[in-house]
């Protein structure tokens, strides 16, 4: 059996990931992606047989591009629910209108990202659409090597010491312990901590960062924050 | 002028159109004709014939009167002197009780259905009736008829005619409206506009939309081709600094570190470029009137809260001071309740912008304020700073796409923000100003229309 990796292994079953896009070149990375991350991923290239193999697999997740030859993906998904499947769809799609994002919602995708986007973005999507079907049971707190945050008590500890951390430090450390071991992207920390839906096109994500880093690393001689040029932040154990 | 092709291809609708109009004119008149045509026709048979009558009646009495005198002999010697004298000749016939003929001239001639008769019965019951041929009043109606439908014929033909060249006129401004819309879609000049009437009637006003709407399509179309011609220039830029990274790392010999690093350089130069694009659509589609706004009532006051809370952290980690309306000691309340009718994530842009500005070019140990105030009924957002300030000859140009005055080229940015600021507040009806002084720093000034004032319910 396939090993899993640290993004599902709480789920304690093999995630099914289904993806219908045409391009090849997007569909090569992102089923790349899934696979390191743990996904059995299914891809194929057009809307008909996209609604063969989704109707034929109880999938955990589907990944769906709007602009695709014989079904278009809006009409796949409506064909889908229609069937009375339920698998979670994340849509793909180049158009960037609030209007074409408010149809593919309606027509009963679950989220929508608009081309290009960053993998550690879709990865994120993808997981958070599995977690929200699984209804997992939300942990009471979290850990990373010595780091360690509790969601009640709202305490930061690591090996021992107390860390004092304002809100939005909070908000970010949180994100990104419970998305560790893959990258978060600036765009997916500022709709997170500070609920942006645009970028703004600001250093506030690096300041932030910066002084989360001071004080959850600085004093450690292991640093777990680390950068990962062009793409994001990612705590790694 | 190729006006040929387009009169002769009129299309079937106006064609259609036109023949009813003229129809229906054309029958109206008819029908009137000959309403008209009828009741003369009838009063002047009655009336002739009631003259006749009339005459008759006053013959029958008289020839009553000569019997009652003085019998057959004298009523005959009366009507054998009148006759003499009248012109037209009358037929008499006294019958008795009996219902004997007793009298009667030209006996011959007594054919009742082609008389007028008078009748007049006497005390000794015996009957005086004249006669009146009805022949020179039957030929008198019908050439009176015979006229009046000849000129009824005129009339209907006048009526269609007329109805005809009615349409035509009536038609004519419409026909002048579509010669000159077609020409448009042949030509595609949206450019050209229709000239209008000065009747002041229902075409002048369909001309006057029809051109109102030609200037919104030629703002969309000028602005879109706009983004185009910017778009392909300002990509260019970031493209080759694309390629340029990648065909360095491609041609050194191989080197993960380096290689990395490319390929860092490459995803963020992408992210640039895409940035760009959105921004660029974002100003274009604001400018053109084609930017979708999801506009509601929305607080002045949240939105640039939640715009002045992103910077905070920011701000104080270079040591700018970021002043917000609900840091004021004594803040204008009915500031802080202002109402615009606005597209809240747009407005956040908005206010994101200015301040992302303000804390960038004011150095450490510097303000930035940010204030809300009513002013004559209109919302106005200030964000000042304690910066470098603007050279008074930079000013009307920071509002133009991709300008960076010689201050802002060591910051990062595209040179977009300020642009799309005053796009998306003009696109919302309202304006951007600026205030600058070099050395001291500069105030942005957005006003938008405000819709009045009040609690929203908390969200």
């Amino acid at each position: 059996m396939r090993s899993i990796a640290v993004g599902t292994s709480r789920y304690h079953h093999i995630v099914r990931a289904l993806l219908v896009e045409d391009d090849a070149t997007i569909a090569d990375f992102v089923t790349r992606g899934l696979r390191e991350a743990g996904f059995v991923v299914d891809h194929v290239a057009d809307g008909d047989a996209g609604l063969s193999a989704a109707v034929g697999t109880p999938y955990d997740v589907a990944i769906v591009d709007v602009m695709l030859p014989k079904r278009d993906g809006l009409a796949l998904i409506d064909d889908v629910r229609r069937r009375g499947i339920a698998t979670p769809v994340l849509i793909l799609s180049a158009r960037r209108s609030v209007d074409d994002r408010v149809r593919g919602l309606q027509t009963g995708g679950d989220d929508y990202l608009t081309k290009p986007f960053s993998f550690a973005e879709l990865l994120a999507r993808v997981q958070a659409l599995v977690r929200r079907a699984s209804r997992t049971a939300e942990p009471t707190s979290l850990s990373v090597h010595d780091l360690t945050l509790d969601l009640l008590s709202r305490q930061v500890t690591r090996g021992g010491h107390a860390i004092d951390l304002r809100p939005r430090e909070f908000a970010l450390l949180e994100y990104l312990m419970r998305n560790q071991g893959r990258v978060v992207s600036k765009t997916m920390i500022l709709s997170q901590v500070w609920k942006y839906s645009f970028d703004p096109q600001t250093n506030v994500v690096d300041v932030l960062v910066s002084r989360l880093r001071e004080k959850i690393d600085k004093p450690f001689d292991k640093k777990l924050l680390q950068t990962v040029r062009g793409v994001g932040y990612v705590l790694r154990p | 002028m190729s006006s040929g092709p387009d009169s002769t291809r009129q299309p079937l609708l106006a064609r259609a159109f036109g023949l009813r109009l003229a129809l229906w004119y054309a029958a109206l008149f008819v029908i009137g004709a000959l309403v008209i045509a009828v009741v003369t026709y009838a009063l002047i048979a009655i009336s002739i014939s009631q003259r006749d009558q009339q005459v008759l009646q006053e013959k029958v009495a008289q020839y009553a009167a000569a019997y009652r005198r003085g019998g057959l002999d004298v009523l005959a010697a009366t009507v054998r002197t009148e006759q003499q004298v009248a012109p037209e000749r009358l037929f008499v016939r006294v019958v008795d009780r009996g219902l004997d003929v007793l009298v009667l001239s030209s006996p011959e001639g007594w054919v009742e259905s082609r008389l007028e008769t008078a009748t007049a019965q006497l005390e000794d019951g015996t009957i005086v009736q004249v006669g009146k041929s009805t022949d020179s009043r039957d030929d008198l109606l019908v050439r009176f008829g015979t006229a009046l439908a000849l000129v009824t014929l005129l009339i209907v033909a006048i009526a269609l005619t007329g109805g005809w060249l009615v349409t035509q006129s009536a038609q004519y401004p419409i026909r002048r409206l579509a010669l000159a819309v077609r020409h448009i879609i042949r030509t595609g000049r949206t450019d050209e506009r229709v000239e209008i009437g000065n009747s002041g009637d229902a075409v002048d006003d369909l001309t006057r939309l029809f051109n109102a709407m030609l200037d919104r399509i030629e703002g969309l179309v000028t602005g879109m081709r706009g983004a185009l011609d910017n778009v392909s220039h300002d990509l260019r830029t970031p493209l080759a600094r694309l390629r340029g990274s990648a065909e360095m790392a491609l041609a050194a010999p191989p080197d993960p570190r380096r290689d990395r690093e490319a390929l860092a350089d490459c995803v963020e130069e992408v992210d640039r470029v895409l940035v760009m694009l959105d921004t660029l659509m974002d100003i274009s589609e604001a400018e053109s009137g084609a930017l979708q706004l999801r506009r509601e009532p929305t607080r002045l006051a949240e939105v640039v809260g939640r715009a002045v809370d992103l910077y905070r952290d920011v701000a104080e980690a270079k040591g700018v001071t970021l002043a917000a309306p609900e840091d004021a000691q004594a803040p204008d309340d009915r500031a802080r309740d202002v109402i615009v009718d606005a597209d809240r994530t747009r407005l956040e842009q908005v206010a994101a912008n200015l301040i992302d500005n303000a804390v960038k070019y004011t150095p450490p140990g510097g303000r930035v304020e940010v204030t809300l105030s009513r002013e004559h009924g209109r919302a106005v957002l200030r964000v000042s700073d304690t910066g470098p300030g603007i050279p008074p000859g930079e000013v009307p140009r920071i509002w133009e796409r991709l300008f960076r005055g010689d201050a802002s080229r060591a910051e990062r940015g595209l040179g977009l923000g300020l642009s799309l600021v005053k796009a998306i507040v003009e696109a919302h009806g309202g304006s951007v100003d600026v205030s600058s002084t070099v050395g001291s720093g500069s105030t942005f000034i957005v006003s938008l229309p405000s819709s009045g004032e009040g609690n929203l319910s908390p969200l």
